[in-house]
């Protein structure tokens, strides 16, 4: 109870944190997009090598499971597809996202709590800067873009990993592996992805700065801010997967219903 | 043109910290704060850039009521008040160049003059252009805590504040940040508030102080009124000096 | 890069390596020599238990949920049945879902306020006052959170497979026309007491790693609240990439013998 009770006070200043922030965003764009395009830079190239490498086993993971499940079956032929669409649609954003939340969140939260604690913030501020538009606009908005785009790339590397180990251990032939795709992954389950980064990435984005910019006492409070942020970015983040999920779905279903074929 | 405060209260979580604060800082002096650590002295100093909002009263700066105004007008107040953190506070991602040169930002200055003003400001507090594109993490933290001053003179305040400016310094750095207040006040002119509980740095380089304690002023007095004082907090504070 | 930096850079991680061997070969140390501290066990355990229940219920009944639609609506789309859904939802969980979701969940929870801990008592210099005090920081520290994390996390693993089954089997009853039953029946032909034992390892082993990890960043954290943030988050991300490592290799060597 009193877990709901702190959580839904969070979510409250999160909302208002993040109206604030778009606010700031959708004024004065041309000095923002200068510090934009830096932080992207900074926050893909420090995160890359991470992302790729455990989208790689995510997709290995989810393909020894079909596996062991099709096999029962005997029907290896989907294996391609099934683990395929699973990656992309479900388990790949779902896993990669708490990778982002640690990787990308928790490192925000620590850089700008850590700047709030030594009164850098303050500093900002008295110099007659806004902090919010200087420091956490561009992080925000840069944080939602590359998480989609670090999202994308370890989807691709997750389905390399999974034609890998089907055809290395399981000798599934991975042009048989590929060709399966097409049955259940098309435009629509890329889309999907995709849509669902774009979330995940505002939820990182959002958590960590309002975290790190209400940080306060000291090097204790930027270990708190770091923690709750990774805490919260993952909870909220799995109640998002289930709402996204259905909501595309939902939307798939719609289309098909009017186009008479599969998305 | 000063700084007043008028019955200033403010409580953090039902604690009273300021408890009807008065007073007004004349032009062109050095005023210290001065107190145990905990009864609010940076507080009062945040009030005045309006970082903190009081519970009651008001705070003037320039007749401007900065208690009660939104952010455009407190950024107009924050450029004539230079503000110098306890702890450096330099943007640790940024040169010393781009620090000192940050209060420059989005004003109609030129690089050229910029670069000028820059190189001015570090003069000032005794440091010269071989640092300037060095990180803060790369100098000493005496350098540092010069930088967060170049940083504050660089938009010309009217009034310094300065936060704790000694504490935890060795003697020999505190006296020399000491002479350095003295000499930025006297030579550009300004007006000085600084937040100490070094009654030895007072009594050095203060015009007046003011004394502070459980959130009301003890006293408030030049150099010699303060060394005559037979309030037992201040007697016990100067026992520390000799 | 320079042979200069290249051999830093092994040094570094040479020097690093040894660290955490010597966290783990202590705190081992300190497991054989028996069981001792168990009410500080049992607190540590309380505490983490208590504190990450309502997340992993609330996390891991989402999932359950929407990985049930999600396999639901695959098996409607490619084959054109249902009667999958059970077998599928049901292995899926144990062997994967029910595991790795709340395994991630407590590396955000446990592991990263265990190095905020931990490297604030660094910083603050209580970790030197220990050493002074002629207790070893590790074995004071490390050894208490292995042992509870290891069986705190196969409780957790446990229950969080509960939840996740729970809410597979109630969405398959109320969409798709199931019974309680029949889901179950349908399931149990594809499980096995081997499936529950390589589920509980799987936990225990992501309990092992936690707190070795947590630690170890908590102790060689420097340099005030810059260092705290910074050694919280690599204790995230480490911790992190290595559930999601160790849980492709479990899952391999699992594969094998189920």
């Amino acid at each position: 109870m009193r877990f709901l009770v702190t959580f839904l006070h969070e979510l409250g200043g999160l909302w208002l944190f993040f109206r604030d922030i778009a606010r700031l965003s959708a004024r004065n764009q041309k000095a923002l997009r200068p510090l934009v395009m830096e932080q992207i830079s900074q926050v893909a190239y420090r995160s890359m090598g991470t992302i790729l490498f455990s989208g790689f086993f995510v997709g290995a993971i989810l393909v020894i499971q079909f596996y062991l499940m099709l096999s029962k079956y005997d029907a290896t032929s989907l294996l391609g597809g099934l683990s395929a669409s699973a990656t992309i649609r479900e388990i790949g954003p779902l896993i990669i996202s708490f990778l982002l939340a640690g990787k990308i969140g928790a490192y925000t939260a620590a850089e700008i709590g850590t700047m709030k604690v030594t009164e850098q913030i303050d500093a900002i501020r008295c110099l007659g800067t806004n902090p919010m538009e200087y420091l956490v606009v561009p992080r925000f908005l840069a944080i939602v873009v590359s998480s989609a785009l670090l999202l994308f790339f370890g989807l691709l590397v997750g389905i390399l990993g999974s034609v890998l180990v089907a055809d290395s251990l399981y000798s599934v032939n991975a042009l048989q592996f590929l060709e399966s795709i097409p049955r259940f992954a098309g435009l629509w389950t890329l889309f999907g992805g995709l849509f669902k980064s774009l979330v995940y990435g505002t939820i990182v984005a959002a958590v960590s700065t309002f975290k790190g910019y209400t940080a306060s006492g000291g090097a204790k409070g930027v270990g708190i801010a770091v923690t709750q942020c990774a805490v919260y970015t993952n909870l909220l983040i799995t109640l998002a997967n289930s709402f996204t999920s259905m909501m595309l779905d939902g939307f798939q279903g719609a289309l098909s219903f009017f186009t008479g074929g599969h998305g | 043109m000063s700084i007043e405060f008028k019955d200033v209260r403010k409580a953090f979580s039902e604690k009273a910290v300021l408890d009807g604060v008065s007073f007004t800082v004349k032009s062109r002096e050095i005023l210290f704060i001065l107190g145990k650590s905990g009864v609010g002295k940076s507080v009062t100093l945040k009030h005045v850039v309006g970082l903190l909002k009081p519970d009651a009263g008001e705070v003037h700066v320039d007749g401007v009521r900065v208690s009660s105004s939104d952010e455009t007008v407190l950024a107009a107040v924050r450029r004539v008040c230079g503000m110098v953190f306890q702890h450096p506070a330099l943007l640790d991602s940024l040169t010393v160049f781009e620090n000192v040169a940050f209060g420059l930002r989005g004003t109609d200055i030129g690089p050229a003059r910029i670069h000028e003003r820059v190189i001015e400001c570090l003069r000032l507090v005794h440091l010269d252009a071989s640092i300037l594109e060095r990180k803060p993490i790369e100098i000493s933290y005496g350098m540092q805590k010069r930088v967060s001053i170049a940083r504050t003179l660089a938009p010309s305040p009217r009034y310094l504040l300065f936060d704790e400016p000694t504490t935890g310094l060795d003697p020999i750095t505190t006296n020399a940040v000491n002479d350095l207040i003295h000499e930025l006040s006297r030579s550009l002119g300004v007006t000085s508030v600084v937040v100490s509980h070094d009654m030895g740095s007072a009594l050095r380089i203060a015009d007046r102080i003011l004394v502070l304690d459980e959130g009301t002023i003890l006293a408030l007095g030049d150099r010699r009124e303060i060394r005559e004082s037979h309030v037992p907090l201040i007697r016990e504070f100067l026992s520390e000096v000799d | 890069m320079g042979a200069l930096a290249i051999r830093r850079r092994a040094h570094m991680l040479a020097s690093e390596l040894s660290d955490v061997m010597e966290i783990i070969v202590k705190t081992l140390r300190a497991c054989v020599r028996g069981p001792r501290r168990r009410a500080e066990i049992v607190e540590h355990m309380t505490h983490m238990g208590v504190e990450s229940l309502p997340i992993i219920v609330i996390a891991t009944a989402f999932a359950g949920l929407v990985v049930t639609s999600e396999i639901a609506f695959h098996m409607d789309m490619a084959l054109h049945t249902v009667e999958m859904i059970p077998g599928f939802s049901g292995q899926f969980i144990f062997r994967e879902l029910g595991i790795a979701i709340p395994a991630l969940l407590l590396v955000a929870k446990v592991g990263a306020s265990t190095t905020a801990e931990v490297s604030t008592m660094k910083i603050t210099e209580q970790i030197d006052a220990l050493k002074l005090l002629g207790i070893d920081p590790v074995e004071f520290l490390v050894y208490p959170r292995f042992v509870s994390s290891i069986l705190m996390v196969s409780c957790l693993t446990l229950i969080s497979i509960f939840v996740t089954l729970a809410c597979a089997i109630a969405f398959a009853v109320i969409n798709h026309g199931f019974s309680t039953m029949e889901y179950l029946n349908s399931l149990t032909p594809f499980l096995s007491t081997k499936d529950l034992v390589c589920a509980l390892v799987k936990g225990a082993v992501f309990g092992a790693v936690m707190p070795i990890v947590s630690c170890f960043y908590g102790f060689r954290c420097a340099g005030g609240a810059e260092g705290v943030g910074l050694a919280t988050t690599q204790s995230v991300v480490t911790s992190t990439v290595l559930v999601i490592v160790l849980d492709f290799l479990l899952t391999y060597a699992f594969s094998l013998i189920l």
